[in-house]
């Protein structure tokens, strides 16, 4: 007896990226507002899986983080309370 | 032609006339080096998300300029770094090759930025809507808070 078939996960995928979804949207490391879509609440950076940015913008989002967390716009952690 | 932008962090309690001192060398190293200085920009003090040298809050400087020589950046650096008052600061290239006109026409902008009051200027940063918020996220994240 075959066992039963497992049940494929179904969720929506975001498509595109927001980035590339949206080409006003400049990736800037002096632009906390927007960076702080792609950090948890920890401060770590978000994996592309679940920010479902395209490599390349992953890649900007990234680099802008690091950069923005030199200059102490950012966390680099969140200690919890 | 470089683009280049150099932001720095002075101490809060640093006083008036040292932070004008500062922002005076800086127009001074411009001149020396031969780079073109589009804007220095006060973002006033600040909150920092992490401390440094025991400070929980530093003023922001930032410096928008062009310029052919790399040493110009380094002379910059090497004067941001002796001086006690600047906490941190970090350079990033923006553009790498500028076009004459480019060049030109960015010039202009900062002339004309220049002769307007304070008050008229544009906004520096431009207030865009954020983007969709990150639904997902709230399913793989769960684990992680607390």
């Amino acid at each position: 007896m075959k066992p039963p078939m497992k049940r494929k996960r179904t969720f929506q995928r975001r498509k595109v990226c927001v980035f590339c979804a949206d080409s006003a949207l400049k990736i800037d490391y002096k632009d906390v507002k927007t960076l702080n879509h792609f950090i948890t609440e920890r401060g770590k950076i978000l994996p592309r899986r679940i920010s479902g940015n395209c490599a390349k913008h992953q890649r900007d989002v990234n680099l802008a983080i690091k950069r923005a967390r030199n200059i102490a716009l950012m966390p680099f952690t969140v200690v919890g309370s | 032609m470089r683009r280049y932008e150099t932001i720095f962090i002075t101490h809060p309690e640093l006083p008036e006339e040292d932070q004008a001192t500062l922002q005076e060398k800086v127009r001074t190293i411009m001149a020396g080096w031969k780079g073109e200085l589009l804007k220095i920009e006060d973002w006033g003090p600040k909150k920092l998300s992490y401390q440094i040298r025991k400070n929980a809050r530093g003023r922001y400087f930032l410096v928008d300029y062009l310029t052919e020589a790399p040493a110009l950046v380094r002379e910059l650096e090497r004067t941001l770094r002796l001086n006690d008052g600047v906490l941190k600061f970090l350079t990033v290239k923006t553009t790498e090759r500028l076009a004459a006109e480019q060049i030109q026409a960015l010039k202009e902008a900062a002339e004309a930025a220049k002769t307007l009051p304070v008050e008229e200027r544009p906004a520096p940063a431009p207030a865009q809507a954020p983007p969709a918020p990150e639904e997902p996220a709230k399913t793989d994240e769960g684990g992680e808070k607390k």
